[in-house]
Order: C-alpha cells, then structure tokens, then sequence
C-alpha cells in the first residue's frame, strides 16, 4: 500500500485546502441525510404519542417542523456544494499528479526518455495515471468522509439515544463494514490488476496488429495475431468478471449488515423503550439513523475493489526515479539560476574525448570503442561516416546525458560526469536528431529555452535559424501550433527547434544532423547563421550531408 | 420506461439496441429480479412502522418487535439476493455484448485492406491508436450501461409506481404530495439528460484534453531535459491545467443545478410528508386520510415509503451518463462501418504455398481507382517500378500481394487467379521490406524469422546487418519496440532485408527500400536485394532511387494518375 499512500500524501501536501472543503461537504451531506431521517421519525412517533395522549395542542411543532426543512434543503445545497468541491478537488489531483510524474520521468536516464516518444509507452503512462484517478474521489473521500460521519453520529446518539444503541449502530457499521470491504479488496487485488495488465495487452497487441498490418498478412501472421489478441480480451474479461463477482459479493454483504444493525436497532429499542429507559420516539429515532448512516458505507466497495490496479498503477507511478531535490520541495518552484558562474575557473570552453568506448549491456559489439577528439573554442568539428556507427552515440557523451564505459568526456578540462547538472545545461546545448515542439504560440515554443525570454531575442534566434520569413508569414510569435507542433513542415520545426537551442546561448553546442529536411541553400544559411549567433562556441555536429562538411573546419570520422 | 426515452432514435441509438440485442434475454431476466427487489421496501417498512407503532400505543410484547425485526431482516435478505442477482445476469450480458464487439473489432482490423490512395504507413498511426483505444477503453464502456444504467432505468419506473400504490391506499394526500413531484419528474429526466450529458462531455475532454497535454510534455522530456526546462514545464503544464479546470467548472456548475432541482424537490417531498404525517397525527390537519384518521402505523409507513419514491430516480439521473458515454461509443461504430474500408483477399492465415512457377500476370486491372498495366514477370526476374508520386506504385505492390481488392480484370499468380482463396497459399511464397518499418513488442529473433523457417545468422550476414544486432543489448533477443528504438533508420531497412532473405521467398516486394538512406547504407541495401535476386527470388521494388532502378535490370515506368473509366472507387 505504500505507492497508495504516498500518492495520498502528494495531494494532501500541494491541495489540502480543495480536499478538506470536499470532505467537509461529503460529511454534511451524509450527516445531514442520516439527520433528517432521525427527526422525521422521532417527529411521527412523538407526533403520534402525542396525539395519543390528547396533548396534540401542547406539542411544539415548529421546531421539529423547522429542523426537518432545514436538513433536507440543508441536504440539496450541501449536496451541491459537495459535487462541485470534490469535482474540483479531483480535477486539482489530476493536474498535480500529472505534474508529479513528469517531473519524476524527466530525471529518468536518457535512453529510457527516448524510449517515452513511443505512443505505447504513452500510453501505458496516461492509463496509470488515469487509473489513479479515482483515488480521491472513489477511495480516500468516502472513506474519511464515512469514518467522520460515523464518529458524529455515536456521539449524538449516545448522548440522545443510549450508548449501546450507538455503539450497535456506529460501531457495527464501522467494523463490520471495515472488515468487508478490507476482504473485498483482498479478494479483487489480483484481479482488478490482472484486468488492467489484461486491457494494457490488448491495447498492446490491437496497436501492433494495425501498424504492423501489412507484414502481418504477408507473413502468414495475422491468424496468430488475432488469436493473441483474442487471448488478451479473454484474460481481461475474466479478470474483470472476478472483480465485479467480488463487488457484488461485497453488496450483498454490506446490505444485509445494514439490515442486519437495523434490526437489532429496532430490538435493542423496542426493549430500552419497554423498560421505560427512552421514549418510543427516541427508539424511532435510533432506528431511523442506522437505516440512514448504512449510506456511509455504499461508495466505497467499487474504491475497495479498484485497489488493485490503483496500487499497481501507483506503484509504477511513484517508482519512477524521485525528482532532484529543488524540485520535490513543497516551496513553489523557484526559476533555477539562469546563469550560474563560469564554472571551471576559466579554463578554455573546449570539449576532449579521451578514448571513449561504449558498450550497451548485453550487446555483443561496442556502439563506440576508443574514440578521442577534440574541439576548441569557435571551432566547428563534423562527425562523418555511414549510418550506425555511433555519431549520435558521440554526441549524448558529450552531452553528459550518457555515460562511457572506458575512457572519459573533459569540458573545460573537467569529467562531465560529477559537473551538477543545471550547470552543465547553462553551458552546453544538444540538438538530438528527433527533437519535440509543443501546442501552443512560437514564443511558447521559444520560451522553453529560457525564463523571460523578449520578442526581441525571440526574433533574433529565428533570424538565426533563418525562420524569420516562415515565423512571419504565419502571423508572428504569436500564431499557434497544434500538438507536437503540427502545422510546420519537417524542416520548418527542425529550425524552430534550433532557433530555441541557440537561445541557451551555450559555449558548446551539439547539433545531431541539423539541417535534415532541408534544401542546400536554406542548409547553408542556417550553418552560417548559427556561427554567427555563436562566435566563440564550440561546435560538434554529426552529419551526413555536404552543406555540413563543408560548414565544418574540420571532419572527424567515425568507424 | 419508454416515457424516458428520447422518442425519435438516432441513429446512434439503434446501433446501441443493435449491439446490446445478444445480451437481451440476460437482460429481461436481470429486469424481472430487478422489479421484484423493489416491490419488497414496503414490507420492511411495514415492519419497522408496526414495530414502532406497537412502543408507542403501548402493550404490545417484545416479541412483537423481534418478530418485526426478524421479518425486515428477511425481506433484506432476500430483496439483497434478488439485486445481487440480477447484478450478476447484467454483468453477464454487458460482459457478452463486450466479447461480442471486441471480437468484430479485431476481425475488421485484422482484415482491413489498404487505405485510400496515397496514404502510407505514416498515415495509419490515427487509425491504430484509434482501434487499440476503442478495444481497450471504450468497448468496455458499454458494459456499466448494461450493468448499471439499464437497471436504474427500470428502477425507475417500477420503483415510484410500487410505493405510489402502498402509499395511495392509506393516504391520498400523502400520495398527492409525492405525485405533485412525479409529473414534473420527466421534464427533470430531460434537464438531467442534456446537462448530464454535456457535464460528462465536458469532464471526459477535459480528461482527454489533460492527457493530451501529459503526452505531449512526456514526448518532449528529452528536449525539456536539455533546455533544463523541468520547472518552466511544470509551471506552464499547472497554469495550463488550471485554465481547463476553470472553464470546466463554470459548465459543472451549471451542469449539477438541474440535478440539484431534482434533489431539491426530492427533499420537500420527503419534508412535507414527514411534516403532514406528524401534523396528521397530532389532529392538527383532519383531511388526506380515507375516512379513519391517519394511525401512528400509517404514518410512520408512509414516513418510510417517501425517500423511496424519489431514490431510484436519483439513483437513474446518477447513471445518465453511463449512457451518454455508451451512446459515443456506438456513434463511433457506427460511423467506423459505414466507411466500409476495402478488405484483404484471404485472412493472413499461414497455409501451403501455392504450387507452380511464381509467374505474375496483370490483365486489365484497376485497383482504387487507378489502372495498372498489363504486364507478365517470369519467375526470377528484378524489376523496378518507378513513376511519378501518386502514379499507383504502391497500389500495384498492394494489390500483387492480395492486400486490397482489384475493382476490375485479373491478377494471375502460378498460374490461378488471385483471390480470396489463393491469396494466404501466394503470400506463403512472398516477402515484404516496407518503408516505414514497425518492430512488434516481441523479440528481434521472432521479427526477423516470422515463419520461423529461416538460417538467421547466413541473412543477416548476407543483409550486412550482422553488425545491427551485435551492437543491440540482447542481440536477437532485443524488443526494438514500436518505431524500431534502438536502431537507425538505415540499420532497420537492412534488417528487413535479412528478414526477405531468411524467408526463402520466391517473390519479393519493396516499396522504396532506398528512400532517405545515405548512399553508403543504400548501396548495403541494394547488395542485399542483388544477393535475393542472384537466389531466383522475384524482386520488385517501388522505387525513384536511380542506382537501384539500374542494379534491378528492368524498369517497368507506371504513367502519371490518368482518370480511369468510371468503376465504384473503393474506398
């Protein structure tokens, strides 16, 4: 459970406030109900005891009359109130555990990043969170809200009723309750995740049987295709089945509980009332509350029997790599130092890669073995040779995001490895050869680069990347793109991507094939104006086209 | 329940009945449960007012009570058993209904042919994200309509008539107030339905319009990473976030005030019986009662009856939007068949390849709307086809390879007639490199080897691409995962080159194996269909690349789209 709980107290640490106003609503609501139901009888039976006895005239109707209007309106707005709060809450829990899990992905190691570009990884990440959806509202908040309810009301029926009466009521509910719920989830843990994995393979499987579609048929495959998916489907019914047995089970169970507590509310009463202990009407009174706080306990077995899956979901969730510590801290986000001091006491900005070989585990060859090179400041340096043979390798060492096997990776004369990695950032810049943009304006899209980022600079990096005429004609900065960018062509978002890494203004910049999808001439105005932009930084881009070499000082080739 | 139905069915709405007609005897079993369950609250009130009413006018034993108690007890049970199991038969029919479309699903997908013109691989990401997403999420969605919502329908009729018939007997004005409530309550149902409807639409694309912005950063984490981006996109996404949560709590908060009248007018109901019962009694008010005045058994029944009457229909108002959602899904079904995509020929089944000399023989074909040329390619021959984009290079790979239907004339393959039947036993002789590979979560090994029946270790040195896979964590039993991670562009399209090879297959087709490869891996790829060819496999490539066309020998040049006499495109 400890995924769970730690989820729980990541909500309960950045929306306490939307989360108590919630729970204070769900409380009134069912404090009210079970409110209502008690007076109304103890109203009747006193009514009629009354009437009984000839004493119709001396009974004071106003303020039970009063208290009835006043619970059940009292009830409607609570009501109201109550779905809009724990909406609202839900929809805060949303958004911050989104937020939490992207910034617990972004430290995850480089490769498994790359890996996130892939829509099944997508998914299966938005279906965890989407499972944890129902944390708040299907399994914390009943159970807070039906825990405090409960509470209430042994109070107020011990001091109005009798303190066995209360304990029968309050006290069965609870533990009875308790038990059968804790044996619901028991039983649908396994399941309610089998059901989820069930549903994660499916989804798995339908995605390749599309896309790969084609080599499917051809190869005779696409019998077995269907027949794994089908599988899947099964499994996942099955599963799902056993939870909702297991649901219906706990139903059944928490309805005769219920009837049962009434019952024995309704002889404990009939008993105290005959012994002269409570008035009929306070008996009545009992016996209407226990039918009413059985409420408490209904939301919650579909939360108890979603255990399963939100504890896997939460386990995968919460077990990606915790975030730095800057940012796990509860004060808002403080912008992290733009600019950090020159780090290596001035030593010249150049790169040395000192016989560097990498090896990926478990592959029989090095992806790069025993390469050094060295690029100076305000030297441009192109990596060359055919595809495969590591460039790209090259570049994330260098990068620091990866690191080498043998051999090491000297900036400013000092290992990248142990450099902390904001100041590493602050001073180096990579293109990586897929790079994203985001819905939303040009200079939002700019704006990742760097805090405060003017119209001016803006401009000036697209005049950079030689964008400026494109960026124009769509309207300016401000003219939006859709999701991932759509709505430039592959060329065009290679250079936006570039523009907003030349906006780091770094003293080494890693280009991974950066005019890709570009004709000879706009090639060569990018290269000459990104030297421009940069004068005094060291360039290392892998290439393979002409524009580049020729762009270079120097080429260094690989493999 | 009719009374609650939108009268003139959409066309959605007579999808959804067709969809749900296999569950529809489990369903009118689990409704004849449903109804009886309801018809049991009156005796446990019964029981509780006699009880109480026994305190009150005194000397009635206490074993009067227990008996009470023990008869409400029972009739919970038993009202319990009835709704668990009425439960239990909805389950069992969304839960057929589910099998029953995820199974048409997957045959549609598995089956579908190529799309329209024009449209690549990199064009059918929609579609597989979009059939992976109804089978896995929205399918399932069907099932709470059938397990929770078409019950609390009935409930909702059945239910409000049953106490109004316990109910009328004893009190007319007690019936009258909570009638006062009934007529009105349609029109709620009708409020309910279009707000519900709009609130869950509203809740469900702010959800979709969260995950879409989640995606879109996640995708972007390596660049985030680079710029040191972390905070300014976790402050972007809350800002972000924070703008869909109020636009759509100003539609909730409209949404939930037509469900509020429903609970507000459920509330005076229950007040103004409560309240009428104790003045009743008191012998404040004289009327409403037939003749005798009201008994303190009477009132207390009736107290009892009146949260019951208005339940259900909370209980039906709070399931609305179950059937908004399922309504979605069937539209959407609805829509995806009446595109009616073309079909493959055959099912990609494995069987025996076809026998004879693989010759291939096109007269007179038009396939999506293009003609093809008449041509005849003997066994063994390399031939290139190449033209212009859009001149139907990709419709004839498809098209020889059975994978859409020729709308007029004749393929002939080995000598029979390229058809449903022949196609799986032709296709057991092919193999296919596509341009755009995709790599199945399955290991390298099974990739590269699907009829499982090739030498591995001779094709992958044969496709130069021993390398490839020596450098890949794992070797042969990497999972390249969906885009081929891990691997380069080029490295990939050798891969599927060792794939061809390893296949032994008499023909192969390529479409465009050489596009946007530098010219040292295209001159790899090339060797290695050189190396296919001097085998005796059929090679035909799509292709513009100049140094392929030359290493192929033959050139078959396809002329610019010209507009075909008139056939029925499909699709």
């Amino acid at each position: 459970m400890r995924p769970l709980l730690h989820a729980l107290r990541l909500l309960w640490r950045a929306e306490r406030r939307a989360l108590l106003v919630g729970l204070a609503l769900s409380v009134c609501v069912l404090g009210m109900g079970a409110a209502l139901l008690g007076l109304s009888g103890w109203f009747v039976t006193a009514a009629g005891a009354a009437g009984l006895a000839g004493a119709g005239i001396a009974f004071d109707v106003f303020r039970p009359g009063a208290g009835v209007r006043f619970f059940a309106l009292g009830r409607t707005a609570a009501r109201y109130g109550e779905r809009l709060a724990t909406h609202d809450a839900t929809l805060r829990a949303l958004s911050r555990l989104r937020i939490d899990l992207m910034r617990r992905q972004a430290a995850a190691p480089w490769e498994a990043l790359m890996r996130l570009r892939g829509e099944a990884a997508l998914t299966r990440i938005t279906a965890d969170v989407d499972a944890l959806d129902g944390l708040y509202l299907r399994l914390a908040l009943p159970l807070a809200a039906g825990a405090l309810t409960l509470a209430g009301a042994f109070a107020l029926l011990a001091w109005l009723v009798d303190l066995r009466v209360a304990a029968l009521v309050c006290g069965g509910l609870a533990l009875g309750g308790g038990l059968i719920l804790r044996r619901a989830g028991r039983a649908a843990f396994a399941p309610s995740a089998a059901a989820e994995a069930g549903a994660q393979a499916l989804r798995q499987g339908m995605i390749d049987l599309s896309r790969a579609r084609r080599d499917l048929v051809v190869f005779g495959g696409m019998e077995a295709a269907r027949v794994a998916a089908a599988a899947h489907d099964r499994a996942s019914r099955e599963a799902l089945r056993a939870v909702d047995r297991v649901e219906r089970r706990a139903g059944l169970r928490l309805t005769i509980l219920a009837a049962a507590l009434a019952a024995a509310t309704l002889a404990a009463g009939g008993a105290l009332a005959a012994q002269g202990a409570i008035s009929p009407a306070v008996a009545a009174l009992a016996v209407f509350a226990a039918l009413a706080l059985a409420e408490t306990l209904g939301p919650l077995r579909r939360g108890a029997v979603e255990l399963g899956r939100m504890r896997d979901a939460a386990a995968r969730v919460m077990a990606a790599p915790e975030a730095p510590a800057e940012t796990t801290a509860a004060a808002p986000a403080a912008p992290t130092a733009a600019a950090p001091a020159v780090p290596g006491d001035g030593a010249p900005a150049s790169l040395r890669v000192e016989a560097v070989s990498l090896r990926r585990p478990g592959a029989a060859r090095p992806a790069l073995s025993d390469v050094s090179l060295t690029v100076a400041p305000g030297e441009t340096v192109a990596l060359v040779g055919p595809s495969g043979v590591g460039k790209s390798t090259l570049l994330a060492l260098a990068a620091g995001v990866l690191a080498p096997d043998a051999g090491q990776v000297l900036w400013r004369g000092r290992p990248v490895g142990p450099i902390p990695e904001a100041e590493l950032r602050a001073e180096i810049a990579f293109l990586p050869q897929r790079s994203a943009l985001v819905a939303g304006t040009i200079l939002e899209n700019l704006a990742l680069a760097r805090d405060g980022l003017s119209e001016a600079e803006a401009w000036a990096a697209l005049d950079a990347a030689a964008l400026r005429a494109t960026v124009e004609a769509r309207g300016g900065l401000q003219s939006r793109l859709g999701e991932g960018g759509a709505g430039l062509s592959g060329g065009e978002s290679r250079r936006l991507a570039l523009a907003r890494t030349l906006l780091r203004r770094p003293a080494l910049l890693l280009l991974d094939e950066p005019t890709e999808g570009l004709d000879a001439p706009t090639a060569r105005r990018v290269l000459a104006g990104l030297r421009a932009w940069l004068p005094e930084a060291a360039i290392l881009l892998a290439s393979h086209r002409g524009a580049e070499r020729e762009a270079a000082d120097r080429l260094h080739s690989l493999g | 329940m009719s009374r609650f139905r939108r009268p003139p069915p959409s066309p959605a709405a007579r999808r959804l009945a067709a969809i749900e007609a296999p569950a529809a005897p489990l369903l009118r079993r689990s409704a004849r449960l449903t109804a009886a369950a309801a018809l049991l609250w009156p005796v446990q009130a019964g029981a509780i007012a006699w009880a109480i009413s026994g305190w009150v006018e005194g000397g009635a034993p206490l074993s009067d009570t227990l008996a009470c108690a023990l008869v409400f007890l029972l009739a919970a049970v038993l009202r319990a058993a009835l709704d668990h199991r009425a439960g239990a038969l909805a389950f069992e029919g969304g839960d057929r209904v589910l099998a029953a479309e995820r199974a048409r699903l997957v045959e549609a997908e598995s089956l579908r042919g190529e799309a329209a013109a024009g449209t690549d691989a990199p064009g059918q990401g929609a579609s597989s994200a979009g059939a992976a997403a109804m089978a896995a999420q929205k399918l399932p969605m069907l099932v709470p309509y059938l397990a929770r919502y078409r019950p609390a329908a009935l409930r909702a009729v059945v239910g409000p008539v049953a106490i109004l018939a316990a109910a009328a007997p004893i009190s007319w004005a007690a019936a009258l107030i909570l009638l006062a409530a009934g007529p009105l309550i349609p029109v709620f149902m009708a409020l309910i339905g279009v707000a519900a409807a709009r609130a869950s639409r509203r809740q469900l694309a702010e959800i979709s319009d969260l995950n879409g912005l989640l995606m879109e950063r996640l995708a972007a984490l390596p660049d985030i990473r680079l710029l040191d981006a972390r905070e300014r996109m976790a402050r972007d996404f809350a800002a972000r976030s924070d703008g869909l949560r109020a636009r759509t709590m100003a539609v909730l908060k409209v949404a939930f005030l037509s469900s509020t009248v429903l609970e507000f007018f459920s509330a005076l109901g229950i007040a103004m019986a409560a309240v009428y019962v104790g003045f009743s009694l008191l012998g404040t008010l004289g009327f409403g009662a037939w003749g005798a005045p009201l008994t303190i058994f009477e009132g207390l029944f009736l107290l009892l009856l009146a949260p019951e009457f208005f339940q259900p229909l909370r209980d039906f108002a709070a399931a609305w939007h179950d059937r908004a959602s399922a309504l979605a899904v069937a539209e959407e079904i609805e829509a995806a068949e009446a595109a009616e995509p073309a079909r493959i020929l055959g099912r990609g089944a494995p069987a025996a390849p076809l026998p004879g000399p693989a010759t291939i023989r096109l007269a007179g074909v038009v396939a999506r709307g293009r003609a093809l040329p008449d041509v005849e390619i003997a066994p063994g021959r390399s031939l290139a086809v190449t033209g212009p984009s859009g001149a139907g290079k990709s419709t004839l790979l498809a098209a020889l390879a059975g994978l859409l239907p020729v709308e007029r004339g004749r393929i002939e393959v080995a000598g029979r007639r390229l058809d449903a039947e022949t196609a799986d036993p032709w296709r057991a002789r092919l193999a296919w490199i596509p341009q755009a590979p995709h790599f199945p979560d399955a290991p390298l090994r099974a990739v590269l080897d699907p009829r499982g029946t090739g030498d591995l270790t001779e094709a992958l040195r044969a496709a130069e691409a021993e390398g490839v896979v020596a450098a890949l964590p794992q070797g042969l039993d990497a999972r390249l995962g969906e885009t081929g991670a891990g691997v380069s562009g080029g490295e990939a399209r050798r891969l599927m080159v060792a794939r061809a090879l390893a296949s032994r297959a008499d023909v192969l087709l390529a479409d465009e194996p050489t596009a946007d490869l530098d010219a040292a891996t295209a001159a790899a790829v090339i060797r290695g269909l050189r190396r296919l060819a001097e085998r005796g496999t059929t090679v035909i490539v799509a292709t513009h690349d100049p140094a392929l066309i030359a290493a192929m020998g033959a050139e078959l040049r396809l002329a610019p789209r010209t507009a075909p006499e008139p056939a029925e495109a499909g699709g």
